[in-house]
């Protein structure tokens, strides 16, 4: 169970960076 | 400082000197595609290589590309590493019988995340904890995936700067395999050879048992360690084969091997910098970034080096001679090696640091309160004295990219670094991935002082606490790893916060530089005009060590205050706490 925490918590964190990735892409569009 | 200091500093930035040239030259070579003599050896395998993993090597990715595929293949590491420490228990390669009990899902957690992110912070007693199959496999790739993933962000980041009118920045899987094949494996190979030749084993025998004279059993751990002991520290991963790291006389026997760690861990970092200058097209750019980050570099060994040297007035309440003499080395050699003195720890403490190695031949914990400052400080401003492989780079570069605007906004132009205009959307990207590094020590900090499970695990209380604390989320988040002792990390609170400072330190700083690599990529170059502030001299070498001490004073000061500085007027005063 807490092996499906952590690692729930890992991929959570680089979804979030993937996330982050567009949301710097789209605000560089949005500066241009 | 003895005449010994000054002649050991001496002889190491000649020695980085005589690096820096041609080992940045081949590596422009290598991450420019190249043909070098390597390619005659390790070109088969580099292509056999792309064709397993399933990669167009002339694919030229975006940078969103680029990035996800850093990510994913981050996460996929990641767990890959998580899956094996858990699973020691079963695995080959085990013969202490290490299995799940000794690594907890939350130590597994702190340590998977810890080597993806060559932070190689470690919670656990190695040689008490982890089988050799776990140092070789589960963690060992890290030590050379990660130093390649640094590289390949800071060469990114360069083309960015050096292409015009572009859409990608490389590849990255490229990258990846180029550093991997023909930068570090040749070193590494040589690397070991000299570490063997020192006394430093490689056996993969169990431990051995001796009966002391007393007649008490003794275990002996050791190991595969010369292979773990070049890439800890060539990819400045800091890790440690045994829990004394390297003031442990198997990783670092004597001075010799202690001189050539020192210069193992700044080779890359300092390299790169030519790297940067050869592929921008003006070499004397590199020389500028070098020479900030020398500058930098010897600030801080000269206060530290003093300061350790100088002693505590503790020491001369109670009568010990503090000055050096050819007999005995004075100063404050609480918590040193007597086989390194203090010019060798403290130098080694600075370097270590300065590259987000994290690898200790001291306790930094029994510094003075100024001498432990300095490595606390060389954290604190993000990595980027030499820094980590290609971390210390980027770092710079986005120090550089904040200095080129505040220039520009003293004289009232757009400013431009590397014929690139610096607008908008670059600035923005700067001062996220600034700002994200200052609100994760902060943030942490905070908590773990104020929450009664983390401040129940510190050895001190009062500042010296407080330091071990902000050490402690310091060497995290700039992905150092290197600990000040005091305090015991390996409980849930400590393994779970750690992870994510690390986690945040690495990646949300990388996303933000490779944004910017590609906003730059697709620019044109600007002509050079009477107007161009100048970026290869060593006025703005000038201008981007102010921006760091600045960035960094502003943003940790008060930290600052609270732990080593109070410290150190409490010892002024020979206050006891």
């Amino acid at each position: 169970m807490s092996d499906l925490l952590y690692l729930t918590m890992a991929a959570g964190f680089f979804l979030l960076a993937i996330a982050y990735v567009y949301g710097c892409e789209k605000l560089r569009g949005g500066s241009q | 400082m003895t005449f010994s200091a000054i002649l050991l500093l001496l002889c190491y930035f000649a020695a980085l000197l005589l690096i820096t040239k041609p080992l940045g030259a081949y590596m422009a070579r290598v991450f420019a595609g190249e043909r070098t003599p390597l390619q005659r050896v390790l070109g088969g395998l580099e292509r056999t290589t792309y064709r397993v993993l399933g990669v167009d090597p002339n694919e030229d990715m975006k940078w969103t590309t680029y990035c996800v595929a850093l990510l994913l293949f981050s996460l996929a590491s990641l767990v890959f590493s998580y899956g094996a420490l858990r699973l020691q228990g079963v695995l080959p390669l085990n013969p202490q019988h290490f299995g799940a009990t000794q690594m907890p899902a939350h130590l597994a957690f702190n340590t998977a995340v810890s080597f993806t992110t060559n932070t190689n912070w470690q919670s656990y007693s190695p040689e008490l904890t982890i089988s050799y199959f776990s140092n070789m496999v589960a963690l060992a790739i890290h030590n050379w995936a990660s130093a390649a993933v640094g590289m390949a962000i800071a060469i990114a980041l360069i083309r960015g700067f050096a292409r015009k009118n572009a859409e990608g920045i490389g590849n990255f899987w490229v990258d990846v395999v180029r550093c991997t094949l023909y930068v570090l494996l040749p070193l590494c190979l040589i690397g070991a050879l000299v570490f063997m030749a020192s006394g430093v084993p490689q056996s993969f025998a169990p431990y051995t048992t001796f009966t002391t004279l007393e007649g008490a059993q003794q275990t002996i751990a050791f190991g595969p360690v010369a292979s773990q002991e070049i890439i800890k520290q060539l990819g400045t991963n800091g890790g440690g084969f045994f829990n004394a790291n390297s003031a442990h006389p198997f990783e670092n026997p004597n001075w010799l091997s202690n001189l050539f760690t020192l210069i193992v861990i700044w080779s890359i970092p300092a390299s790169i910098t030519h790297t940067f200058g050869k592929m921008v097209g003006n070499a004397k750019q590199g020389w500028a970034v070098f020479g900030a980050m020398a500058a930098l570099a010897l600030a801080g060994m000269l206060i530290c080096i003093s300061a350790e040297q100088a002693g505590t007035p503790h020491l001369d309440a109670a009568h010990i001679q503090t000055a050096a003499t050819a007999l005995q080395p004075g100063g404050n050699m609480e918590g040193k090696e007597v086989r390194f003195g203090i010019v060798s720890s403290a130098l080694f403490a600075d370097v270590t640091t300065g590259a987000s190695c994290g690898a200790v031949n001291s306790m930094h914990d029994s510094y003075t309160p100024l001498g432990g400052l300095v490595p606390l400080f060389n954290m604190l401003t993000g990595e980027v004295i030499f820094g980590g492989v290609g971390a210390g780079l980027y770092g710079m570069l986005m120090f550089a990219v904040l200095a080129v605007f505040i220039a520009g906004l003293m004289v009232g132009r757009t400013p431009e670094y590397i014929g690139k205009k610096i607008e908008r959307f670059e600035v923005q990207m700067a001062m996220l991935a600034t700002l994200v590094l200052a609100a994760s020590v902060l943030f942490f900090t905070a908590l773990s002082s104020t929450y009664g499970a983390a401040t129940g695990n510190l050895n001190n209380a009062g500042p010296h606490g407080f330091s071990e604390i902000f050490y402690a989320f310091a060497s995290g988040t700039n992905n150092n790893g290197s600990a000040f002792a005091g305090i015991t990390a390996n409980t849930p609170w400590y393994n779970v916060t750690l992870g994510l400072a690390m986690l945040i330190g690495r990646f949300l700083v990388i996303v933000p530089l490779l944004a910017m690599a590609g906003a730059l990529a697709k620019k044109n170059a600007v002509a050079v005009s009477s107007g161009t502030f100048p970026t290869d001299t060593p006025t703005f070498a000038g201008l981007l060590v102010a921006v760091v001490l600045i960035v960094g004073a502003l943003s940790y000061f008060p930290g600052l205050s609270l732990g080593p500085i109070v410290e150190h007027y409490q010892m002024l005063a020979l206050a006891t706490h």
